[in-house]
């Protein structure tokens, strides 16, 4: 009897199962060494690009016309320190400091700044075998140093945020936040830590970007949002009327027992109001009653498209902005229909912040199509080569011609006789403006938010623009003439 | 740093990795060439061991094919298990090297016989040569080809 | 052809062996020798700006020692395997060039007179376990000690661990050290040896029942006898308990992976494999359910960045070291940016010489490393595929089967593919229990490996029969 085939004759079966073993340990190796490894070496966590922080001297950060906004400089010790031409741009271009770390665009090129994570990946390739940089790459932006200084200068003493930026390519030409602080304080070792404690400790947060992380109720600013989900998902047409919103006007609409009043048109009477004429007058009713129409889902699924519900991509970090608090029983994550009614004419649970709002104005304004914000153009290395980073695009969000329905309305909303009521001091002259004014309730005493989103020229648009004024009072009062002095602003400056 | 210690550290480093993949392509081969010879006739056993008489297990006319080293025994563990109660556990072990067969006996209680004489140590086989353990005698004999 | 034996009288083999020289050997050994020294040089120049190796006493006594254990081995005349040496040498090298190029001051140690930094020591312990490997190469010639004393063996190993969780130093939360005089070593090392002398010894000698008296457990699945099965399941278990207390978790995965690996080879049967991994989820599973410590290991795993700065800091600060040595490594001594003074990698020369490799010495290095360790797997069972009895090739195999899988083990963890276990990376880590147990499986697969006696020189045929024209033909 033979008991059976002998151990020795199953050994190759155990040798495959090894070897393949090993194969899957090489290719582990490989995934991090050669496929994710470009993205953690220019990460700013990375140990050699920490090292090199401290040690190597950073390329200057430069606007968009070439002007430097951030510049090194030696200390009596030969340590390198960190200057910063204005306050102005201190929320985007950020600060780097021995002690206190970095922000902004410092923090998150800090591997190309320092030359420790380089440019592309060919040279980075080729980088290893030459002696180490002592010098890291200029980043090139798209921030425009006079714009920004007018956008803090108007703001003012207020609290806010102006965001511009070209809808044809994502470029964010204006990124300002008030109030603002001086990084110069931190970068120098000298002052940085008594600038710094007092900035932390300072109750109108001067640290925080607004801009980017600030999220505020939006009020009728969203309901250009409203309007793409219901045009984009096909349940409003341009010629959408309601014939219950006349009435509603005087006693209110009752949407589950909850009354929503209107605002201010009391000039529109009987008319039935469509979509161009309800943006014009900035009617809750009949957007509330468009938001019940397209329903939460499209709601939710059109504000995603948009940027909502998560970070955006951009150079710096973004605080996601939102439709609800979500964990409600109906579609999209609303608690019942008075939230999504409250919602589509941007009060209820809505947050967003001001660029996530640009954003919205900047796909209206290119056609239905949504550019990646971006702030970082190009990066220049010590030997002079450029590499530029493109403009991607986010998506299609409506198509041309549901698109040009809304252009139309927002153009109403600034050059109509009853539209520019509301965003008094917006328009630019000799220039199509469009746009939307809101004013964002938020409950108890105080001034609401005062918001405008927009873009110009209306037929062609090359700017797109968002400001805020926390507590501005109502939309006319502040956010309108501060965007129309802007984009004044921006015109003249064009050849 | 300058550029010149710059390359010479860059020569050392490519030449270390290199050398020590040059090691490890001469150890790939020395385990090729065993491989390669182990499987150089698959098919065909080196050579057979046909059992002429026996008491019981294994019953005459067994073939059994040789590996190079082949034991010969009562343990279980064996190549050639021989179940004879005058056999050892592990009574005697059958090799092949340079070409010759050489039986080798391995301390047995009653020793092992080759064409009937008892032998000591490594003794050289041929093929018709009979090897006796215990009252079960086998022959050697040419594997297939 | 005629019986050689014809002429009648049988040639007898030598009392003594002769010296036999092992030319592949040496070729092999002088060819990693070289690789080291060049990379010696490389670290050297980085550190001096001169051309020099960094430690020339520690090459010089590294070359000496593996030169030595060369002529002893020749001097010993057995048929040994010539690739285990070199290939061991390769690994032990790179291990050495490591902890030579890391801060000395991670471990001192003072022996006497002498102050010991990293590097030395574990040129000290590479040097004892050079010897250790050599002798058993040489002295192991039977089984005699192993086969017969299988429980003992067994009873013993489990016995020094237990002595370890009783008695043993704390570190890191688990018991795992043992500390005599002013040295510590690890049981559970040791104990993976004695384990598969244990495995090897049982199978074999219960194989058949194992494999052919099978108990039908549903339908046409069928599980070994289990009164057969149940010392060895029994001695697995209690292994596994223990480590698994001591939370030794990549130890217990290693002992139970090459059991399997074992029992396999011993019945092959498929369906005593299924079961096995079965087995091994339901009671991982019932782990990761008791064990809060198992939970947090998982968790670090699938995502190291929920805690940057705690559970997820070394694997974090490894995979960064792999990436930024990229193909060809940052160069010895170039790479892992020490930030204020410390290391980016926690406990670097013991759980992640792997990430240091990667970082260094790029992704061709790790890859060296890793065929390196195939090798050594490869001729231990190449060994396994030639041994003459069922005891050696199961012996071999799980030999070759400790190493391999423990390398597996912790180049998956080091690299993201499994949770990360505290094993050691053989012949690499920081360790001398480490090293020595390793020693101890190399040499006793080299001892395995023993061809045999060389073939007596052939009888010549008389004069006579060559001149009638013998079979061989003109020459």
């Amino acid at each position: 009897m033979t008991p059976g085939r002998r151990p020795t004759a199953r050994v190759p079966a155990v040798a495959v199962v090894l070897v393949l073993a090993f194969g899957i340990l090489a290719a582990g190796s490989s995934y991090w060494q050669v496929i994710r490894a470009d993205e953690l070496v220019s990460s700013p966590t990375d140990a050699a690009v920490l090292v090199a922080a401290r040690t190597v001297v950073r390329g200057k950060i430069l606007d968009r016309d070439g002007r430097t906004l951030a510049d090194s400089r030696r200390a009596k010790d030969g340590t390198p320190y960190r200057v910063y031409a204005d306050p102005a741009v201190s929320h985007p271009v950020g600060y780097a400091s021995a002690l206190y770390g970095s922000a902004g665009l410092e923090r998150a090129y800090t591997a190309e700044l320092t030359g420790a994570g380089g440019s592309d990946p060919s040279s980075r390739l080729f980088a290893k075998f030459l002696p180490p940089a002592d010098r890291g790459s200029d980043l090139q932006t798209a921030l425009s140093l006079p714009l920004q200084r007018l956008a803090v200068r108007l703001l003012g003493d207020d609290r806010g945020a102006v965001v511009m930026l070209d809808p044809r390519s994502g470029e964010v030409l204006v990124l300002a936040s008030t109030p603002v602080f001086d990084a110069s304080g931190i970068g120098n070792p000298a002052t940085a830590q008594e600038r710094f404690e007092a900035l932390r400790e300072d109750e109108a947060s001067p640290l925080l970007d607004r801009a980017t992380l600030g999220r505020y109720v939006p009020g009728s600013v969203f309901k250009i949002v409203t309007a793409i989900a219901g045009l984009g998902s096909g349940s409003l047409s341009p010629a959408t009327t309601f014939p219950e919103q006349p009435g509603a006007e005087e006693d209110g609409l009752v949407v589950s027992g909850f009354t929503i009043r209107d605002g201010h048109h009391a000039f529109t009477g009987d008319e039935e109001l469509n979509l161009v004429a309800a943006t014009e007058v900035s009617c809750n009713i009949w957007y509330a009653l468009a938001g019940l129409d397209t329903g939460g889902a499209n709601l939710d699924a059109f504000a995603r498209r948009l940027g909502f519900g998560g970070p955006l991509p951009f150079d710096v970090p973004t605080a996601p902005s939102q439709l609800t608090n979500g964990g409600g029983p109906l579609p999209g994550g609303f608690l019942d229909e008075v939230e999504l009614a409250n919602a589509a004419y941007g009060q209820g649970e809505v947050l967003a912040t001001p660029l996530q709002m640009a954003l919205v104005a900047a796909a209206v304004a290119n056609g239905g199509e949504l550019m990646e914000p971006r702030l970082a153009t190009a990066l220049v290395d010590r030997q002079g080569r450029t590499t530029s980073v493109g403009p991607r695009s986010m998506g299609r969000i409506l198509d041309a011609s549901a698109n040009a329905a809304l252009v139309e309305a927002m153009t109403r909303a600034v050059e109509g006789d009853r539209g520019r009521l509301f965003t008094e001091g917006a328009k630019v002259p000799g220039v199509l403006t469009a746009g939307k004014s809101g004013t964002a309730e938020i409950g108890g005493a105080g001034e609401p938010h005062s918001w405008f989103i927009g873009f110009a020229p209306a037929d062609a648009p090359t700017i797109a623009i968002a400001v805020i004024v926390e507590r501005g009072g109502r939309g006319g009062e502040r956010a309108s003439p501060l965007a129309g002095r802007m984009l004044r602003a921006y015109f003249d400056a064009q050849p | 740093m300058d550029a010149g210690l710059n390359l010479a550290l860059w020569v050392l480093r490519l030449a270390f990795l290199a050398l020590l993949w040059v090691a490890l392509a001469l150890m790939a081969r020395a385990l090729l060439s065993d491989v390669r010879a182990a499987s150089r006739d698959p098919a065909a056993s080196l050579g057979r061991l046909v059992v002429i008489a026996s008491s019981g297990q294994p019953a005459p006319g067994t073939v059994f094919a040789l590996d190079a080293v082949t034991t010969l025994g009562r343990d279980l563990g064996s190549s050639v298990v021989v179940d004879d109660p005058f056999a050892s556990a592990q009574h005697a072990v059958l090799t092949f090297r340079s070409r010759g067969w050489y039986v080798e006996d391995l301390h047995s209680t009653n020793g092992t016989h080759v064409n009937g004489a008892q032998v000591a140590g490594v003794t050289a086989l041929g093929y018709g040569d009979e090897i006796g353990i215990g009252d079960v005698r086998l022959r050697l004999e040419r594997g297939r080809r | 052809m005629t019986g050689l034996a014809a002429e009648g009288a049988a040639p007898v083999l030598p009392g003594f062996p002769r010296p036999r020289a092992r030319p592949r050997e040496l070729g092999l050994l002088v060819a990693v020798l070289a690789a080291l020294a060049i990379g010696s040089l490389s670290l050297g120049l980085l550190r001096t700006g001169r051309l020099e190796p960094a430690d020339p006493l520690g090459l010089v006594l590294y070359a000496a020692g593996l030169l030595v254990a060369h002529v002893v081995l020749v001097v010993s005349g057995r048929r040994l395997d010539e690739v285990l040496l070199p290939a061991a040498a390769f690994l032990g090298g790179i291990g050495l060039l490591v902890m030579e190029r890391l801060p000395q001051d991670l471990v001192v140690q003072e022996i006497g007179p002498l102050t010991l930094g990293l590097g030395d020591l574990q040129l000290l312990w590479l040097g004892v376990a050079l010897a250790v490997a050599t002798a058993i190469a040489v002295a192991l010639r039977s089984d005699r000690w192993l086969r017969p004393y299988k429980y003992t063996w067994a009873a013993g190993g489990l016995a020094l661990l237990a002595l370890t969780f009783v008695f043993g130093s704390e570190v890191n939360g688990s018991r795992l050290t043992l500390q005599v005089g002013p040295f510590s070593g690890q049981p559970s090392e040791f104990l993976k040896v004695i384990l598969v002398v244990f495995f090897a010894a049982y199978l074999a000698e219960n194989r058949v029942l194992l494999a052919d008296a099978r108990v039908r457990l549903v339908g046409p699945i069928t599980v070994p006898p289990l009164t057969y099965l149940a010392p060895i399941v029994a001695m697995l278990a209690l292994a596994l308990g223990i480590v698994v207390v001591q939370r030794d978790l990549g130890a217990a995965l290693l002992f139970y992976a090459v059991f399997l690996g074992l029992l396999f080879l011993a019945t092959g049967r498929l369906t005593d494999v299924v079961l096995g991994l079965l087995l091994f989820a339901a009671g991982f599973a019932l782990l990761a359910l008791i064990f809060p410590h198992v939970q947090q290991r998982i968790a670090v795993w699938l995502d190291p960045w929920a805690d940057p700065l705690g559970d997820g800091y070394q694997l974090i600060q490894a995979l960064h070291a792999f990436a930024r040595g990229g193909l060809v490594g940052t160069g010895l001594g170039a790479g892992l940016p020490e930030i204020g003074g410390r290391l980016p990698i926690p406990a670097v020369h013991t759980d992640f010489p792997l990430a240091a490799i990667g970082e260094e010495l790029g992704m061709t290095g790790v890859v060296a490393v890793l065929a390196a360790y195939l090798v050594i797997v490869g001729r231990g069972l190449r060994i396994a595929a030639a041994a003459r009895d069922d005891f050696r090739a199961l012996l071999a195999a799980g030999l070759a089967l400790v190493v391999g899988v423990q390398a597996v083990i912790i180049a998956g963890g080091n690299l993201k593919l499994i949770p990360l276990t505290g094993i050691t990376l053989p012949f690499v880590s920081y360790g001398g229990s480490s090293l020595l147990a390793n020693a101890i499986v190399v040499g006793t697969l080299m001892a395995l490996s023993d061809r045999g006696a060389a073939p007596p020189a052939l009888p010549r045929p008389p004069r006579l029969a060559r001149l009638r024209g013998s079979p061989r033909g003109p020459s």
